[in-house]
């Protein structure tokens, strides 16, 4: 069998070639297409967009280096016993390879993406970096209005380096197309939980993250040529257990680990990997009297997903990760952290027992984003697997 | 009697490393079974694909069973060469259920195969309970043990019956298999019988082999399965070194049964299992994916 035949083969081969090039080639070619303009990096889990786009700017997630990037010096910038990402996005800096982007944003995920922020700052003074402090206060007047100034602080210091001036249509028009997106991205997980088997997680994986450093209206137009060929496409059903995947929001687990967890007989049908372009849970609204600003702001707020770098109050998480569990007909879920990613690990404990209170059984293990041998993973979801398949995941 | 306690016919397709077995059985809700056929036949260098598909085909030939027919195809080892599957079983879950099925006493499995062992301590239903395997390294391994049968060359089916007859086995002093390997070469050229120095491997995997049933916590009856557990050069060194272990512990002795079928433990196991996967499903009212083993679709993706 072949994949010529298949007709979703060669955008889901397009999406992984731009998510595996760690010289982010598709900027360049960008940036050799609109002269002048700015490319800005940033780190997971989140940045709002729109507001990148709206300033002519093209945000490019920085994911740090994956399982193909050799760490030499970064190493030798962080402690042993925090998370692999700082890490490999150092070494991709010290290399060269993020040349192409004329700065970069440090969302407040954690500490250590902190960490980072200032190590940028001091290796490449003269290249833009910003801290920028999401809202812990969820509140409209507090958080809102605290929220909205960032985002102008940012915009401004981008116009010094030649962004264009932050105008509300054109944010206007910025919010319409990421709802395009968000849009198509729902479709997509909706075919995954309704025939998990048509596209499966490490297909959309890559058909999402593709976006994260392509223009939103270039990546619309990816992910509606994926969905027009999964309507064509004839694949085969297995019995497989259907589990949610949470705790990569961040550093992302390597592709063949995704792929690992599907070979052990899961259907990932719902997951938090690279949770940028899905934190916002609705469509963003705009009233017609409403500052486009605020109205990015407030969607954060409002609808911001329940992801561990976000302080919500206690039981919430865990109800939300019940009731995706619930939408996606999920039979269990598997924690997937990065090895000492604080804030994955952190909130656990408090899924955990949210699941056990529920009844929904679950697993988990730890990987980083170089982890290249799998076959603990595989025994481990396989035995999950079949525990939930024949045991109804009773011990 | 109801509709849903109704004998099925399952398929179980166990691809290995070196072998692909095939088991097809017949059994209510995958707890009593009936053997119908059963079809093993070594990979060598052919198409995976086609040597599967044509080993299936024959066990259902000698089931009398269209393959159409069947209520499930359950795999086990490496799916990806099964296409027309219905659902896929890890194979230390097969193992425990196919070695419940062969040894009905057994409350423990162990599995020694061509890349890896497994030891299992399962319940009455055949569930793993807990399971131990060995790690990369091939020294516990049949791949390892065919090396040096060729090293020697020996006939692999010859090595048990020739271990059994060494007088003073040769320590074999390391775990890694290319070390060992090394030492078997050093031990040829030494002049050593090679009674002598097969046993000497049979103890040295021996040894791995007890600390995986030791791991477990098993003390009872041990069904073996995989290619290995017919190498009776083998089963004895480990019957041996468990003997010695549990008197020097002074805990129960562990009885080692090979069956018949040993080797087709994991496709069994997955036959069975399917059944039981069938039936629930039933009992759930939920579909089962279609069950056409026709060639499939051209443009169908490669799975992961």
């Amino acid at each position: 069998m072949t994949n010529q035949a298949d007709p979703a083969a060669s955008v889901i081969a397009r999406a992984q070639s731009i998510v595996e090039d760690l010289t982010f080639a598709e900027v360049t070619r960008w940036k050799r297409e609109h002269t002048g303009a700015l490319a800005v990096g940033y780190m997971p889990v989140y940045v709002p967009r729109p507001l990148f786009e709206a300033i002519g700017c093209l945000p490019v997630a920085v994911f740090g280096g994956g399982d193909r990037t050799d760490i030499i010096r970064g190493d030798s910038y962080f402690q042993s016993y925090i998370c692999h990402i700082p890490r490999s996005t150092i070494e991709l800096a010290l290399s060269g390879a993020l040349a192409p982007l004329d700065g970069m944003i440090f969302p407040s995920t954690c500490d250590v993406i902190r960490n980072l922020g200032g190590m940028w700052k001091m290796l490449f003074p003269e290249r833009y970096g910003a801290y920028l402090d999401l809202p812990q206060n969820l509140t409209p007047a507090l958080g809102g209005r605290f929220y909205a100034e960032e985002l102008r602080r940012i915009a401004r210091e981008l116009e010094a380096r030649g962004a264009r001036p932050l105008d509300a249509a054109a944010l206007r028009e910025a919010i319409a197309a990421e709802n395009a997106r968000r849009a198509l991205i729902d479709e997509l997980d909706e075919l995954r939980r309704s025939k998990p088997w048509l596209l499966r997680a490490s297909e959309a994986y890559v058909a999402v993250r593709a976006g994260t450093v392509l223009p939103v209206s270039e990546h619309v137009a990816l992910l509606g040529e994926l969905l027009a060929a999964l309507t064509r496409r004839e694949v085969r059903a297995y019995d497989n257990v259907r589990v949610v995947i949470t705790g990569a929001f961040c550093e992302q687990p390597p592709l063949g680990l995704i792929r690992t967890l599907e070979k052990s007989g899961c259907d990932i049908v719902d997951d938090d990997l690279q949770l940028g372009l899905r934190m916002i849970e609705q469509p963003i609204t705009v009233g017609a009297d409403t500052d486009p600003l605020v109205a990015l702001a407030e969607a954060f707020l409002k609808n911001g997903a329940a992801t561990a770098c976000r302080y919500i109050d206690k039981a919430v998480k865990g109800d939300a990760l019940i009731a995706k569990v619930r939408a996606a007909n999920a039979e269990g879920v598997i924690f997937t952290a990065a090895s000492f990613c604080d804030p994955a690990l952190l909130d656990q404990p408090m899924l955990e027992r949210a699941l056990t209170s529920a009844k929904i059984p679950f697993t988990s293990f730890k990987f980083a984003e170089n982890t290249g041998q799998y076959q603990t993973i595989r025994e481990q979801a396989g035995a999950f697997s079949d525990s939930v398949k024949l045991w109804g995941g009773t011990p | 009697m109801s509709r849903l306690s109704e004998p099925r016919t399952t398929a179980g397709i166990d691809v290995g490393t070196s072998f692909v077995k095939v088991a097809v059985v017949r059994s209510r809700g995958g707890d009593e079974g009936e053997l119908l056929a059963t079809a093993v036949s070594r990979i060598r260098r052919r198409a995976l694909r086609e040597v599967v598909s044509a080993l299936f085909h024959e066990a259902c030939a000698s089931a009398k069973i269209e393959p159409d027919a069947l209520d499930y195809v359950a795999t086990t080892g490496e799916a990806d060469a099964v296409d027309f599957r219905t659902g896929h079983f890890y194979s230390i879950t097969t193992h425990s259920r196919g070695a419940l099925f062969l040894v009905p006493t057994a409350r423990a499995a162990l599995d020694i195969g061509a890349l890896h062992a497994r030891a299992m301590r399962i319940d009455e239903r055949g569930k793993t309970l807990a399971h131990r395997m060995t790690s990369q390294c091939a020294s516990g391994s049949g791949q390892f043990l065919e090396n040096i049968a060729r090293y020697l060359g020996v006939p692999l089916e010859d090595v048990g019956m020739i271990s059994k007859r060494a007088k003073t086995p040769e320590e074999v002093s390391s775990i890694c298999a290319v070390l060992a390997e090394t030492d078997v070469i050093n031990m040829v050229s030494r002049g050593l019988a090679t009674e002598d120095i097969l046993k000497g491997i049979h103890q040295s995997i021996a040894g791995r082999l007890a600390s995986l049933v030791r791991a477990i916590g098993s003390d009872s009856v041990v069904a073996l399965t995989g290619g290995l557990a017919h190498d009776e050069g083998l089963v004895l060194a480990l019957d041996e070194r468990l003997a010695r272990d549990a008197a020097k512990r002074g805990s129960n002795a562990i009885t080692l049964v090979t069956p018949k079928h040993a080797v087709l433990a994991g496709a069994i196991g997955a036959a069975l299992l399917g059944a039981r996967r069938h039936h629930q499903l039933a009992i759930r009212g939920a579909l089962l994916p279609s069950l056409s083993v026709v060639a499939p679709a051209a443009h169908a993706p490669e799975q992961p």
